[in-house]
């Protein structure tokens, strides 16, 4: 016998992540999901923004990691609220486990709320959390073709930062061409190149941030 | 993996709510864009379902292509190799209108 049951795989998620969106809209947060390969550089980007924004706007960040929890320690150093998920086996963060962070965090003390994701380029871009935009950052130390392999994460996304290009002497990654095939695969991305190390494009990055959060809920509130 | 789980269970919940005693054919829609490889992700949903009214049950995948649709001339077509571009007038402004659906669209039971 054949039982028709035509059910959208991920539609359980996507209900929580609509809840989790209609939660972050009342209390006016831009909420980021930030996505990359281990390593690519999505804690020290957190870093560098959490240095700059300093007095600008209120950043918070949710981290989700397997099993440690250096992550947070790390951020906790720029007195950032943090809250850590350690997902265990999972690969991905989803909307339920973004919804049971929620209560650790004061979000009417948060601008911008960052979801960094668990490090890996397929399974974080099949799972709606709540958030506005998609990030990806892509470091020159992976290889310029990764947007065609990966295709789902680069077309979800509204921006790509191309990190650690203080390196790019030392590696063959060619920026027109990650570029032409992130534009394959995403003619509306966005993309900047930018440095953890140097600080090239931080700045533009958090202008990014603002403009974001502007258009959205228009100027920042002050608490 | 956590879609393997997700579309065991959806496949439990529908075999159970019919009274069925197993689970012999779940066949599944996914668009290119969800990147799924199939050998993986039958041998995850394998081992996930051993041990369940769907164990050794078959999983079939159907990938659906890319389409897209040019803002411009309003012509749909299927896109090939991520080429986002009209093969009508060139146009570069694509939307996608498939190939990321990701659905359970019957399973097969006795």
């Amino acid at each position: 016998m054949k039982i028709s049951v035509m059910a959208d795989i991920l539609e359980a998620n996507d209900r929580i992540a609509a809840a989790n969106k209609e939660v972050f809209g009342k209390h006016r947060n831009l909420v980021i999901n930030l996505m990359s390969s281990p390593g690519a550089g999505k804690t020290t980007l957190l870093e560098r923004t959490g240095e700059a924004v300093r007095d600008k706007l209120r950043l918070g960040v949710i981290a989700g990691d397997i099993e440690t929890t250096r992550d947070s320690e790390r951020l906790e150093r720029y007195q950032l609220p943090v809250v850590q998920l350690t997902t265990g086996t999972a690969c991905h963060l989803d909307a339920n486990m973004i919804a049971s962070a929620l209560p650790h965090l004061d979000l009417s003390r948060i601008d911008i709320l960052v979801i960094e994701n668990v490090g890996n380029l397929v399974c974080p871009a099949e799972f709606r959390v709540g958030e506005d935009f998609k990030v990806v950052i892509l470091s020159v130390t992976e290889g310029d073709e990764k947007p065609l392999k990966y295709p789902l994460m680069f077309r979800q996304s509204a921006l790509l930062l191309i990190n650690k290009v203080d390196l790019l002497e030392h590696t063959n990654f060619n920026l027109e061409e990650a570029r032409a095939n992130a534009r394959r695969v995403n003619p509306d991305l966005e993309m900047m190149d930018v440095s953890c190390t140097t600080g090239q494009g931080i700045e533009a990055w958090i202008s990014w941030l603002n403009q974001r959060y502007q258009r959205k809920f228009g100027n920042l509130k002050r608490a | 993996m956590s879609i393997a789980q997700s579309i065991l269970d959806i496949a439990i919940a529908a075999a159970e709510k019919e009274s069925a005693q197993r689970i012999t054919r779940v066949n599944v829609v996914a668009g290119q864009l969800r990147g799924i490889v199939p050998l993986q992700f039958t041998f995850y949903f394998g081992l996930l379902a051993e041990n369940t009214i769907a164990g050794g049950a078959y999983l079939n995948l159907e990938i659906t292509p890319i389409r897209g649709r040019c803002r411009q001339c309003e012509e749909t077509f299927t896109v090939e190799e991520y080429r986002y571009i009209c093969p009508k007038c060139q146009g570069e402004d694509i939307q996608t209108v498939g190939g990321t659906e990701l659905r359970l669209k019957d399973i097969e039971v006795e």
